[in-house]
């Protein structure tokens, strides 16, 4: 296992140079490839110059577990977001095993997290996954900035009050996936990559506080739920999010993935993720399908692709949800 | 920053910008309105950098650019960005009745170095905008669009937050600056062909050639097949752009690259013929003969009477 250890007064640069010793991997514009032998994919770094520094790991088939460690330190506040998606590579069939599901969530499941970098932090990459992560530490005052017309005072305080958790962590959701999945797309290839990390992860700040503020009122109206329902509920997202070209998979299937009855996992999803079940999938199909339109491919291609086997019920539902069709989409003026 | 003529002031409500501050260190004025009729000068940030202008409109619409009288007015198509440096006049005119709706960003100096200054490119971009009275354009597709209308929400809603505003805002700057990069990268100015989406297009078939040419299994189809355009229109493009057909320009590539196969002195002829994707070493040979007036064996004995 190889482990990589942090001191809290290091940077990001330092950490990411110790990972490509250790993997033996060539690092070209500060982006870290990993050779065939070690995994596939990248690791690189942003960020460094405007004081939010950023780690953006984009890796799968890692031979063995990657585990970066923040050591605890009483320096300068700073916190410690961590965006993770992990994914299960499909064997040919896509239906996950749930067992196998479930064992995910031990180690680096799919979750965004905050911590306090003075608890420190350890983050581990597992094996054989598709991983997509962004770890980004930043120091509280340009947290501050970054959010001063929220509430910030919510978040230090929880962070802050001796019962609590250091860490705050909940799942992901599509948005999150869909941001991840661009920003590892782009960020290699990018030509302006501080303005696009910067911009992501100032997205990714505002979802983030969007969802603490949910999880922040539900708890406050005594609706918190319980950690085994937020695991089955985010299996039961994650099976919308990675099946979005099939079928609607239906109530039933759904509440045999989430071991719960179909009312109950109506309701809590809903209370949740603040969508139906059937509204969650479909807005994370439409947002699929705008993407692809946005590279220019033809209308009936795209319906096609996100699985309408009818181009005109993919306009209609298309309509329904952005207001305009997709040829006006592409054709505005 | 309001109009510049007094009498019409009285005439024409005017509209004015409402200025942010953004948490990254971006500043901003929007404006969202309609009115009889628009004089509206782009405000001044009082500072080094630039200024980069999303505009949409509904009506008729001029932009002045530069402070002499003489400086020309175009009329705009709705759905515009527009980059210049900061402090230079750029005025919006128009007589008719309108709805216009704005934002300006403010791009302070110190902000280009730490976000842009890596891009070599850029340079390129800051040295088009130092002549006066140049200003960089841009038209919105759908998705800018409507992320400019969520940006300007923030005028009319009170419940929204800097911080999506922000966002909004700089996904539309980095739309802009790909948008002029991709441009500057690629724009063979010799060709008729301006348009970026063609150019991109042509790139990324390029891309495709050099890397498959040489399969045997690689046909045109396959490329029109992965790009959704027609057989005619990559003609048509490729054409313009490198003077042959397409089918030319694969068959250029694989001869080159044959002849260096030949001077290597590897490997035979119709082994080379068949490595570089010919089914036929006849066929091979005509194509190299086309190419260049000679054929592969007698090439090959001319380069081992030199050697």
């Amino acid at each position: 296992m190889s482990y990589v250890s942090l001191e809290n007064s290091e940077n990001f640069l330092k950490c990411f140079e110790v990972i490509a010793e250790d993997k033996s991997c060539i690092i070209s514009d500060s982006v870290l490839y990993f050779s065939g032998k070690t995994g596939k994919g990248f690791i690189t770094v942003g960020g460094i110059a405007t004081g939010i520094e950023v780690l953006a790991v984009n890796v799968s088939m890692l031979t063995e577990d990657l585990t970066i460690r923040f050591q605890p330190s009483s320096g300068a506040t700073s916190y410690i977001l961590g965006f993770d998606e992990t994914e299960i590579p499909s064997k040919g069939d896509n239906d996950v095993p749930f067992n196998q599901v479930s064992s995910s969530f031990e180690k680096g499941h799919s979750a965004i997290s905050i911590t306090d970098a003075a608890a420190g932090r350890t983050i581990t990459f597992p094996k054989d996954r598709i991983i997509r992560s962004l770890i980004v530490r930043v120091r509280q005052s340009s947290l501050d900035h970054l959010i001063k017309d929220f509430d910030a005072g919510t978040i230090a305080a929880i962070l802050e009050s001796p019962e609590g958790a250091a860490s705050l962590s909940w799942p992901i959701t599509f948005k999150y996936r869909l941001l991840l999945n661009d920003f590892m797309t782009e960020i290699v290839q990018h030509p302006f990559r501080e303005l696009y990390t910067i911009r992501s992860v100032s997205m990714l700040v505002e979802f983030l506080l969007q969802q603490f503020f949910v999880m922040d009122k539900l708890r406050k109206d005594g609706n918190e739920l319980s950690t085994q329902d937020t695991q089955s509920l985010s299996r039961v997202e994650q099976h919308l999010c990675l099946h979005y070209k099939k079928e609607f998979p239906g109530i039933e299937k759904l509440s045999r993935i989430s071991a719960m009855s179909p009312t109950s996992l109506k309701t809590k999803f809903k209370r949740y993720y603040g969508e139906t079940l059937f509204g969650y999938y479909q807005k994370n199909k439409l947002e699929h399908a705008r993407k692809l339109l946005d590279s220019k491919i033809p209308v009936k291609v795209v319906a096609t692709e996100i699985g309408y086997s009818n181009p005109s019920h993919f306009t209609l539902a298309f309509k329904k949800e952005y207001g305009f069709s997709p040829w006006h989409y592409l054709n505005p003026h | 920053m309001k109009s510049q003529d007094p009498d019409q002031e009285k005439t024409i409500k005017a509209l004015h910008w409402q200025e942010f501050s953004f948490p990254l260190g971006l500043r901003a004025a929007m404006v969202k309105g309609s009115a009889e009729g628009l004089d509206l000068a782009l405000p001044d940030f009082h500072g080094q950098g630039f200024t980069l202008s999303f505009i949409n409109h509904k009506g008729d619409l001029r932009i002045k650019t530069g402070s002499r009288p003489e400086d020309r007015e175009q009329s705009a198509s709705p759905g515009l960005g527009l980059m210049s440096v900061a402090g230079r006049r750029i005025m919006f005119r128009s007589g008719a009745p309108v709805s216009f709706a704005a934002l300006v960003l403010f791009i302070p100096a110190g902000w280009v170095r730490l976000f842009l200054g890596s891009n070599p490119q850029f340079r390129k971009i800051e040295q088009l905008l130092e002549e006066e009275p140049n200003v960089l354009t841009c038209r919105l597709g759908r998705r800018q669009l409507s992320l400019l209308s969520l940006a300007l929400a923030v005028l009319t809603e009170k419940e929204l937050h800097l911080l999506n505003v922000q966002n909004n805002a700089l996904s539309l700057m980095e739309f802009f600056l790909c948008n002029r990069h991709r441009s500057l990268l690629g724009v063979n100015p010799s060709s008729d062909i301006d348009n970026e989406d063609d150019l991109s297009l042509i790139r990324e078939v390029e891309s495709y050639i050099s890397e498959y040419y040489c399969s045997d299994t690689f046909t045109v189809d396959s490329i029109l097949k992965k790009t959704y355009t027609s057989y005619h229109r990559l003609n048509f493009l490729f054409k313009s752009i490198h003077g042959m057909t397409i089918s030319e320009y694969i068959r250029n590539k694989r001869i080159e690259k044959s002849k260096e196969m030949i001077a290597d002195n590897v490997k035979s002829i119709s082994q080379i013929a068949y490595e570089i994707g010919y089914s036929s070493i006849s066929n091979y040979i005509l194509a190299f003969k086309k190419v260049y007036q000679i054929t592969p064996g007698k090439y090959k004995k001319q380069i081992d009477s030199l050697a």
